[in-house]
């Protein structure tokens, strides 16, 4: 797109997506540090990342407070006017990602007081595949790429399969060990929290699509997340 | 001469559906030998605001012009193709030119009241084209400038000078004047221009008062006046028609990328 004819205009649409792309990063590492935190089972280091969220809260305040004062200065048009609200609406997202993380780091606390459960193996699978979906995200964000915007946007539906299979796992080893339940209810909430980090991901993913197009995606997101459906059977007896 | 005009239908009778006003086909204007407008096509609805958007020198005032032929005064100038009002086309040789004028009214820029008193300002215009009762005339410019919103300011001094009045009273004054002889469509060229903030403010919020018994179009510098004010926008380039469309639509995701250009302040 053709530069503005005020050049500072330029310069202040930057620095909004500067300040998105810092934020989105932050809430990725953190994220990462989170689930290590599970892996390596490393309290400390949960702790560092629940510190860790103020940082990501300060910079939505920022971008937030940014994003009001171009709409007041500059009475944004167009393609302008959606960058500004989609930032608004992408900062809250991120923020979200953050508080997620920041609940798998609290959950890794409780989780390493417990005995080892071996399903914390699909973990960091689910991680390592909503990590790459922010930073997918990200990217199509940095460079306007609707399309890659709309990739991330029907990959999620492979961590909400990796969810449910996780959760019936999970469902198994507590109705084979009940010394479990404990541990496995701390990591189907993780797992729970990084399901919801991914369906975070592609609302910012359809906010990329609506900023470059004008329209929000028209189909409906595929979903692979039916454990709402769910319902247990006890070995041996009857419902 | 004895004219008869339409009293404006009153917004009750509004129906959601978009009634065209204006047709304007496959039109082209000349200065001499210049071409200023190149095959505009672009209907004008019933009891909407338009308005026209552009760089100086688009053609948006010139379109204004050729809508009720005012470019007639000046020689040299000419129209070609078809404006069509309410069936007819008012390019036609024979079109009654007065008629025309009372029927599609013009306020402009700068405040031109006359140099007489307000009421006189505004009766001045209706003996034009009827002739009524001193009762009737007072009825009728009392009417006037409450539909302007300048009544209140006004009523007590009627009779002095229409110059004594602020720039922001004169346009509302301009606007009472075109309104007195009933017209059915309302020119507006760069009202605002010339006002302060608060009187840009009152003017706009008589535009919207008035797009209930008008159709109205607007030529404004202002995106944002063009924004706030209008249902549906134009957009002109050297002398073309760019793109066209719902106001909204325009405004947040506009097709063409010279409209984005030019509505985001860019390089084109």
């Amino acid at each position: 797109m053709p530069q503005h004819i005020v050049q500072k205009y330029d310069e202040e649409l930057k620095k909004l997506s500067t300040l998105i792309v810092q934020m989105g990063g932050l809430a990725e590492s953190q994220l990462a540090s989170a689930v290590e935190a599970i892996v390596k089972r490393d309290s400390e280091l949960a702790g560092k990342v629940v510190e860790g969220d103020a940082k990501i809260d300060t910079l939505r305040n920022q971008v937030d407070d940014f994003a009001i004062e171009l709409l007041a200065r500059r009475q944004p048009m167009a393609a302008d006017l959606r960058v500004i609200v989609a930032a608004l609406r992408i900062s809250s997202e991120i923020e979200r990602i953050g508080d997620y993380a920041k609940n798998v780091a609290k959950r890794a606390v409780a989780l390493n007081q417990a005995p080892l459960v071996r399903p914390v193996h699909a973990i960091p699978r689910m991680a390592a595949l909503v990590q790459a979906l922010i930073k997918d995200t990200l990217d199509a964000y940095i460079t306007d790429d609707a399309t890659k915007a709309d990739a991330v946007w029907a990959r999620d539906e492979e961590v909400d399969e990796l969810y449910t299979s996780l959760f019936r796992e999970l469902l198994t080893y507590m109705m084979e060990d009940p010394r479990s339940i404990t541990p496995c209810t701390h990591l189907l909430f993780i797992a729970k929290n990084i399901e919801r980090i991914g369906d975070h991901a592609t609302n910012i993913a359809e906010l990329i699509h609506y900023t470059v197009t004008g329209e929000l995606p028209k189909e409906d997101r595929p979903k692979g997340d039916d454990t709402a459906y769910a319902v247990v059977n006890a070995p041996g007896g009857t419902r | 001469m004895n004219i008869e005009l339409m009293e404006p239908v009153t917004s009750a009778a509004t129906s959601a559906a978009l009634q065209p006003k204006v047709s304007i086909e496959n039109l082209a204007f000349y200065y001499g030998d210049t071409k200023a407008l190149k095959d505009i096509n672009l209907t004008l609805y019933d009891r909407k605001v338009t308005a026209f958007i552009g760089p100086s020198g688009c053609g948006k005032s010139t379109l204004l012009r050729v809508l009720n032929r005012i470019y007639e005064m000046y020689p040299r100038q000419r129209a070609e193709g078809r404006v069509i009002v309410d069936g007819v086309n008012i390019l036609d040789s024979g079109q009654d030119l007065n008629m025309l004028r009372a029927k599609i009214g013009m306020v402009f820029q700068k405040p031109t009241p006359f140099p007489m008193s307000i009421y006189e300002n505004i009766a001045f215009g209706v003996r034009l084209y009827e002739r009524i009762s001193k009762d009737e005339m007072d009825e009728r410019v009392e009417r006037a400038l409450r539909r302007a919103a300048l009544w209140d300011e006004v009523k007590d001094k009627l009779n002095t000078s229409g110059l004594g009045l602020s720039g922001g009273q004169q346009q509302r004054l301009c606007i009472a004047r075109t309104i007195a002889v009933r017209p059915e469509i309302i020119l507006l060229d760069e009202p605002c221009s010339a006002l302060d903030p608060i009187s840009t403010a009152k003017i706009e919020e008589l535009i919207d008062e008035l797009k209930a018994d008008y159709t109205i179009v607007i030529v404004t510098h202002n995106m944002q006046q063009a924004a706030r004010t209008s249902d549906f926008t134009a957009f002109m380039y050297l002398g073309e028609l760019i793109e066209f469309g719902d106001t909204k639509r325009m405004f947040t995701h506009p097709n063409k990328q010279q409209t984005q250009d030019y509505i985001t302040g860019r390089f084109g």
